[in-house]
């Protein structure tokens, strides 16, 4: 009997990382994850530090990112507040991951009835535009942060769902993996193993664009004033009162816009190296689907998935 | 081809070359044909031998990367070879028209194929909308096609191969071009069905004087259909004549195994017969004759330089240094005589 | 032809264009049969929002003197708070399928009335950024598509790229600077309705729409792009060719109408998007729209506003959605024909 010898696969982390683009948008992750751990300890000035006398100075030395309306210093300000930012775009990312994700493998694996429900759950979850839902919920659940980026986290899942189900239908019915079962492989052992792995690239693709999105959430969501007391500093928060100072000061409102654009501008970038090192095997975003499927687009994709379940 | 084109001619092509892959490599080599008024001119090789290229060069429509290198392209004895964007606008349809392989992915697959041609018809004769659709019915009807009106309402995918080719030649004729070029226009169709569409295109040259650039790998259709045949080989024109002529006494090597492989004329053939080797790369450089590597009576002087066309009659020539020698056979051509007589013999001797 | 043949022929004619209205008519129709289910399920999931909430609506309205256990139970009664949810939420879509949308727990102002006050700007501003939307997205995707590979294909990829990872508040931001503060030609926020005059109304929603429709006309070029690249190296655009039509013609009724089909789909669905990108245009650019009420009403804790507002989103992207798919089915009568 042959030895099998175990195929040497890449990780798909180390070829991502051959585009210039991805290694740049890395780069600017680390350094934004870096300030969420460390950020408040490294300010330069305490971003709480009013100075009367110094409002909506420009840069400077001693402020390099200049002032904001109470003096106080921008780039401190932004460094503080991007804990809360990146916190609460993991916890919305989080939600949708851990329980889209799974759900999109298994709904293939557990009946056409299961199936066709999530289908329409999915949809109708992406009827709702996230901010309305967002600010709906803390009505409800009370003006917090925490609560309003849940359920952006839930308005992410049906995203993760779709993308998932539709990889694992491509590839779980690839003929490998009847002869894995054939093999004497469970179900789950087969999906462990073979599914998961070529469905991971398409959910890295997902995630990143999903963590875009739900740091824009949160951007927004601080610029509405939801969620935070002042005080506090977020990056939502600067911005929105820049605006009410616009005459006085035109350029303010681009600092925290820049750096929120960086940051999403990065993870889309992340995104986008993923996809072309996926190839043809991962699914493009899920933007791409029809967020309602009608009839005549349900019929093509229906026909689509009965051809796959009965190949 | 020197001297002055005859004064019916509609199609001329003088020492054409197309370059492909920007400039990259020259795919034809200095092609040069005439179709006159009336006229069906097939043009026969295997694929990758330049002909498609070729048409589309006549046409216009060279697919990117792809350019005119050197020598001219003349329409009813006019230069178009550099002719701009609204001079070929004018000329397809009312002076030329094309039908291809795969008539259906030639159409538009969400519009009705009657209002495809009804749109050609308001748009180049600035027909009303009624009169259009008039034309059109009688056009279908023309091209033989049976309940010209239920076809105009129907979307591609709707109609067989064979009525969507009728649908196409319609098309290509309703602005009454003259000149149709047709390639591989039966090559996707039922025997049957081929039958009828040369027999349409055959009736379109007699009630309308029209010239037909025939293109096909089929030998038995060109013999068919055309008057005279230009054979290519390697992105040249090897050999050119009438069509009996080429089929009963073909003076090129690779013409004479083309009517070897194909049988044209015999249809009990015995064994599979293959040409050995393979026609060189697209736009390979190649000192001498390019069927030299697999031509079986190939000498010295066929390697040596270029080999121009021998004129074998006033209308027949071949790119060949031995063709002028009226024995030379590089290959036993089968003739239904032959065959006959061969398996007569055998049956003799059982 | 016989005369038999010509009745034949008649009725032939006909049929194919029934057939194909018939089967337009029972798509719309499968569309809005699938989508009312959707419709009722995400209005259930914005209703139980209400039944969420810890606050008790009975004793925010009586006020906290007045909010004995006694005349919270009968408010609750009153009000139907006290029967099971599937039941409460019935009563409710039963009186928002008439109009009624209850009654704000604070103002007593009936929630349709706040709506149909602010709903004319949302519309203005959304219905504006669509139109913004194709405008810009469907000139720059053709232009880029037909030029491709030149710089100025480039340059277009680039900005699309750069604009749609803005959001809509950072692009409002960023008019609202170039426009009304630094040069002062627009009014920098403020509403006016088009029956107080054209030109001011024109003037105070062209910003705002332009903050929503920029970053989806962005995704919508670069979809086109995309198609019209693919769909313009097809035969049937050769075949057109050959025929002799002029280009342009060739470019809009055979091109883009085959390519058009994937970025109207991908404009449907980041429709919601624009819809929350209206939030921020009203914060931005102070207008009194949904978005502000919904927040007031989210500050107070007014939960019928809430779930009117949500109901009045969601309707709004349904419909549009619905729309978006039947000029996809109409364009569209080809499975195959859908631009690659």
């Amino acid at each position: 009997m042959t030895r099998m010898t175990r195929t040497t696969r890449r990780p798909p982390h180390s070829s991502v990382l051959r585009l210039p683009s991805a290694r740049i948008a890395v780069a600017i992750l680390a350094v934004i994850l870096f300030l969420a751990i460390f950020g408040s300890a490294l300010a330069p000035q305490s971003p709480l530090a009013i100075d009367a006398g110094a409002l909506y100075k420009g840069p400077s030395l001693h402020h390099l990112l200049g002032t904001d309306y109470l003096g106080r210093d921008v780039l401190s300000r932004l460094m503080a507040g991007t804990r809360l930012s990146v916190l609460t775009a993991f916890e919305a990312v989080g939600i949708g991951l851990v329980i889209g994700a799974p759900l999109g493998v298994a709904t293939v694996f557990l009946g056409r009835w299961f199936d066709f429900t999530a289908n329409r759950v999915a949809d109708a979850l992406m009827t709702l535009p996230s901010i309305f839902f967002a600010v709906a919920v803390t009505a409800a659940l009370g003006n917090g942060l925490v609560q309003a980026m849940f359920p952006v986290g839930i308005l992410l899942i049906p995203g993760f769902y779709r993308v998932t189900r539709a990889a694992t239908l491509e590839f779980g019915r690839a003929q490998y993996v009847e002869a894995a079962e054939l093999l004497g492989g469970s179900k789950l052992h087969v999906i462990r193993v073979h599914v998961l792995r070529k469905v991971l690239p398409t959910i890295a693709v997902t995630t990143a664009t999903a963590a875009a999105g739900a740091l824009l959430a949160v951007s927004f969501l601080t610029f509405l004033g939801i969620g935070v007391q002042p005080p506090t500093p977020t990056w939502g928060g600067v911005l929105s009162s820049d605006l009410d100072y616009l005459n006085l000061a035109p350029w303010a409102p681009f600092i925290p816009g820049a750096l929120i654009a960086i940051t999403v501008g990065a993870l889309n970038a992340l995104a986008d190296a993923y996809r072309d090192r996926a190839g043809a095997g991962a699914l493009l975003s899920p933007v791409a689907d029809p967020v309602i499927k009608t009839h005549s687009t349900l019929q093509a994709l229906e026909a689509a998935d009965d051809r796959q379940t009965a190949a | 081809m020197t001297g002055k084109p005859p004064h019916d001619e509609v199609l001329g092509l003088e020492d054409l070359h197309v370059t492909v892959h920007d400039g990259a490599a020259t795919a034809v080599r200095g092609v040069s044909l005439s179709v006159a008024a009336g006229e069906i001119v097939g043009l026969v090789g295997e694929s990758g031998s330049g002909k498609t290229l070729t048409c589309r060069a006549a046409l216009g429509v060279l697919p990117q990367g792809c350019a005119v290198g050197q020598g001219t392209i003349s329409f009813e004895r006019e230069d178009v070879t550099d002719l701009s964007r609204r001079g070929w606008e004018h000329l397809h349809g009312t002076g030329m028209g094309a039908v291809f392989q795969d008539p259906a992915s030639y159409l538009n697959p969400n519009l009705t194929v009657g209002s495809q041609l009804a749109e050609v018809l308001r748009v180049k004769q600035r027909l009303r909308r009624r009169e259009a659709h008039r034309k059109s019915i009688d056009l279908l009807a023309a091209v033989g096609l049976h309940r010209p009106d239920w076809v105009f309402h129907q979307i591609p995918a709707e109609l067989s191969g064979g009525m969507l080719q009728r649908v196409m030649i319609a098309i290509a004729i309703s602005c009454e071009p003259r000149l149709l070029i047709a390639d591989e226009a039966t090559t996707a169709l039922d025997v049957t069905i081929q039958a009828e569409i040369i027999e349409l295109l055959r009736e379109l040259r007699d009630q309308r004087g029209l010239a037909v650039l025939f293109v096909s790998h089929d030998l038995a259709v060109i013999r068919e259909l055309c008057d005279r045949v230009v054979v290519f080989y390697a992105g040249e024109v090897v050999e050119s004549g009438p069509v009996e002529e080429i089929i009963e006494r073909p003076r090129h090597p690779y013409t004479q195994a083309l009517l070897h492989v194909a049988s044209v004329g015999d249809f009990r053939r015995r064994e599979l017969r293959v040409i050995p080797g393979q026609p060189p790369r697209a736009g390979a450089d190649i000192t001498g004759c390019r069927f030299a590597g697999r031509c079986p009576a190939a000498i010295e002087a066929c390697r040596s330089g270029p080999v121009s066309l021998v004129p074998l009659s006033h209308v027949h020539q071949a790119r060949c240094v031995r063709a002028a020698d009226p024995e030379f056979t590089a290959v036993p051509v089968t003739t239904a005589a032959t065959t006959a007589d061969a398996e007569a013999a055998e049956l003799a001797a059982r | 032809m016989a005369v038999a043949e010509l009745t034949a022929a008649g009725g032939a004619l006909a049929a194919p264009r029934r057939r194909r209205t018939r089967a337009a008519a029972s798509r719309i129709g499968g569309g809005l049969a699938v989508l009312i289910p959707i419709l009722v399920l995400s209005s259930f999931i914005t209703y139980s929002l209400g039944a969420l909430s810890n606050s008790n609506p009975a004793a925010t309205i009586l006020g906290q003197d007045a909010a004995t256990p006694a005349a919270v139970a009968h408010l609750d009664h009153v009000l139907g708070l006290d029967k099971p949810l599937p039941v409460q939420y019935g009563n409710w879509l039963a009186q928002a399928v008439r109009g009624n949308l209850g009654v704000s727990y604070f103002t007593q102002i009936p929630v349709s009335q706040s709506i149909a006050q602010r709903l004319p700007v949302d519309l203005s501003i959304a219905i504006g950024a669509i139109i913004l939307a194709v405008l810009i997205g469907g000139t720059a995707g053709t232009v880029a598509a037909v030029r491709r590979g030149g710089w100025v294909d480039r340059g277009v990829t680039l900005a699309c790229s750069a604009v749609s990872t803005l959001p809509a508040f950072v692009v409002g931001i960023i008019l609202v600077v170039a426009f009304a503060v630094t040069a002062h030609v627009l009014p920098a926020n403020g509403y006016t309705g088009p029956t107080a005059g054209i030109g001011p109304w024109l003037a105070h929603i062209i910003l705002p729409s332009l903050a929503l429709a920029l970053p989806v006309a962005a995704d919508v070029a670069r979809q086109l792009r995309t198609s019209l690249v693919s769909v313009l190296e097809q035969n049937y655009i050769t075949g057109a060719k050959v025929r002799g039509l002029p280009y342009r013609r060739i470019l809009t009724r055979h091109a883009l109408r085959n390519a058009a089909g994937p970025a109207l789909t991908i404009l449907g669905n980041d429709f919601p998007v624009m819809l929350a990108g209206a939030v921020a245009a009203e914060a931005v650019f102070s207008l009194p729209g949904l978005g502000q009420l919904l927040l007031e009403a989210a500050q107070t804790r007014d939960i019928p506003v809430v779930q009117g507002v949500l109901l009045v989103v969601s309707t709004f992207v349904i419909v549009i959605n619905l729309i978006v798919n039947t000029v996809l089915g109409l364009l569209y009568r080809s499975a195959d024909g859908v631009g690659v």
